[in-house]
């Protein structure tokens, strides 16, 4: 290797560490003395204790809000993700007239800040009684990840060729048997894409879940909000604690799940097309 | 009536028609090649035929049987797509299993009809493998293993040879052959290539911009060729049109004049003449009746068992396949006189394609 490349890498590590920094500070605190935290200069050498986890974990409201996340991040995102794959083959192979416009429609939701489009779905739960309810706050997130969805899956269904339906029609297979069994497979990595994609989108989410959630449904982001100040000012080990503990299921899903988006696998199948 | 029989079938694509009042009988048991240049409609017809189209006139029928009312995947066709269209995710033997698993065949008739269709194909070792770590003619061999396993009385097939290099497709034309006897079906066979069309058909159909220009017996096509259009498309080196007008009871051209039956065509004629039709005469030697000249040899092919000879003539350059001892000493740039038999020439009324006069009756 040349010092040319030498030098480059060291300076990708370096942003690298740039970028993991904060993380690696509130991992390092969540083991730490509320003293050690909010010393000048930071203590990087400490006996790392567990009290803060005993502490927090025996709080019943944190506990919840955990399985609230997961429950609501993996039911939405599963709803989403089928909808909008059978969405996106549609648009994909049928084409309904204004197709193009659909696809804007859909997206144009996406286009608003939260903050803007709060309000009328506030009012819209209050007058349905779906507040504070797990099957509204999970049809909010599922709604809310559709739009993103059946673009990414879109533009993976179209990359498969409609020889492969027509393989499957003539040789006796019905729509529901080509959409599972040869076009699903084939775009498993828009599909995984799009699943870790809204996972961290609806794990991460807190406005809305703070506004048309309630103490029934509320998810660790709102739980950590709400749990921020104790005695009279931040409560650094439980912020700690939590965040720590709350990064763990984002990194496994994309870590469990990078094996399977590969790409390339279908290259050269269909002759003419690629 | 058995066999496949299209009656008066017409498609448009968008107030573009692409077949028009197409209608012919594929015997069954038989190899029927449909030939045409590219955007000709052979595939839109094949398409057709196996229910990924539908007809805008006219009736398909599968030994008596309608067929536009049944489902592409309940019709007994099997199709081998021009595109190859192996499921990727599948390994070989599983894509070629595909039909007979749709049919919900036993687990034993799959294992043993795979084999079967593999081993004709000469692609048992391919089995195990994916459709992506296969070469281009290995995949064209298990996507016609998997069209042929489908329970199906007839097969259409695709230009499955196109893009192939030469000796694979030799070798692929002889095994489809072979296994279209073992297999006793009727078979649809669409091509670009006039030559692997003239090798495989039993009988020969050409479709030119969406109209079917011939229809018979392969031999009789190309000798007695019933349209302008299937001389021109049906023959290699290309077949010679040479531009005549009728003159009372003659077809006068820059070559010669010959004679014209009174029939109800025009008076612009044009007059087919094969490369092999043309004969190199010694020198000093002018030809006596029929058509004939002095040209200029613009160029010469050597193909081997073959030469490929251009000659130029004012306003025309006309191709010729001489006898090899004709050519012997032959250069680039040189005089010859050449002459062309009349009695075997075809003449067709230009406006309409159709024949004036001619062909041999063979």
């Amino acid at each position: 290797m040349t010092l040319r490349t030498h030098l480059y890498h060291a300076l990708l590590w370096l942003v690298a560490l740039l970028f993991f920094a904060p993380v690696a500070w509130i991992v390092l605190s969540s083991f730490k003395t509320a003293t050690q935290i909010l010393s000048v200069p930071p203590v990087l050498l400490f006996r790392p204790t567990l009290a803060n986890y005993e502490r927090v974990l025996s709080n019943p409201h944190i506990l919840w809000g955990f399985l609230n996340s997961l429950l609501l991040s993996c039911s939405a995102v599963v709803i989403a993700v089928a909808v909008s794959f059978l969405a996106a083959f549609s648009f994909s192979r049928f084409k309904p007239r204004g197709t193009a416009f659909l696809m804007f429609l859909l997206l144009s939701i996406r286009m608003l800040p939260g903050s803007a489009a709060i309000l009328p779905i506030y009012l819209m739960y209050v007058g349905l009684g779906w507040k504070d309810s797990y099957a509204g706050v999970i049809l909010f997130y599922a709604m809310f990840s559709i739009p993103f969805s059946v673009w990414i899956l879109k533009g993976f269904i179209d990359g498969v060729s409609v020889r492969f339906d027509e393989t499957g029609l003539v040789n006796g297979a019905g729509w529901f048997r080509v959409i599972a069994r040869l076009i699903f497979p084939q775009v498993m990595p828009g599909v995984i894409a799009a699943l870790i994609f809204n996972f961290i989108f609806v794990w991460n989410e807190f406005l809305f879940n703070y506004i048309i959630g309630g103490p029934r449904t509320a998810n660790i982001p709102v739980a950590l909000a709400t749990g921020l100040y104790s005695g009279g000012g931040v409560d650094w080990t439980f912020v700690s604690v939590v965040t720590t503990l709350y990064i763990i299921p984002p990194i496994l899903v994309v870590f469990l799940f990078q094996r399977f988006l590969l790409v390339g696998m279908t290259f050269g199948t269909v002759r003419g097309e690629v | 009536m058995s066999g496949i029989v299209v009656r008066g079938v017409s498609k448009s694509f968008k107030g573009r028609r692409v077949l028009d009042d197409i209608s012919f009988i594929v015997p069954p048991d038989s190899l029927c090649v449909l030939c045409g240049p590219p955007h000709a409609g052979k595939s839109v017809l094949l398409r057709l035929l196996v229910g990924l189209e539908t007809p805008d006139a006219g009736a398909l029928l599968l030994d008596g049987l309608p067929l536009e009312r049944i489902e592409p995947g309940d019709r007994p066709i099997g199709y081998v797509p021009q595109s190859f269209a192996l499921f990727p995710h599948l390994s070989v033997f599983d894509n070629i299993a595909y039909p007979l698993r749709m049919q919900r065949a036993a687990p034993g008739e799959i294992t043993r009809r795979v084999d079967e269709a593999a081993t004709l194909l000469r692609i048992t070792r391919l089995l195990a493998k994916l459709p992506s770590q296969l070469s281009g003619g290995e995949k064209q061999r298990v996507a016609i293993a998997r069209g042929m396993l489908k329970r199906a009385r007839a097969f259409v097939l695709d230009d499955p040879l196109v893009g192939l290099d030469f000796k694979l497709r030799e070798a692929l034309m002889d095994e489809l052959k072979d296994l279209r006897a073992v297999l006793g079906a009727t078979f649809l066979y669409a091509t670009s290539d006039s030559l692997e069309a003239l090798a495989m058909a039993d009988r020969l159909l050409v479709l030119d911009a969406g109209r079917l220009v011939a229809d018979g017996d392969a031999d009789a096509v190309y000798h007695a060729p019933p349209h302008l259009r299937a001389a021109e498309l049906i023959g290699f080196p290309r077949c010679n049109v040479l531009p005549g007008r009728r003159e009372g009871g003659a077809c006068v051209t820059s070559l010669g004049t010959l004679p014209v039956p009174e029939s109800g065509a025009g008076d612009a004629l044009s007059v087919a003449v094969r490369p092999e039709q043309i004969m190199l005469l010694p020198p000093g030697m002018q030809p006596v009746r029929g058509l004939g000249g002095v040209a200029r040899v613009g160029l010469i092919e050597n193909l081997g068992a073959e030469s490929v000879v251009y000659l130029d003539v004012p306003g025309l350059r006309l191709v010729a396949v001489p006898a090899n001892d004709a050519i012997a000493g032959l250069e680039v740039g040189q005089e010859v006189s050449f002459a062309i038999p009349s009695a075997e020439l075809a003449m067709f009324d230009t406006a309409t394609g159709r024949p004036a006069a001619g062909g041999a009756s063979r």
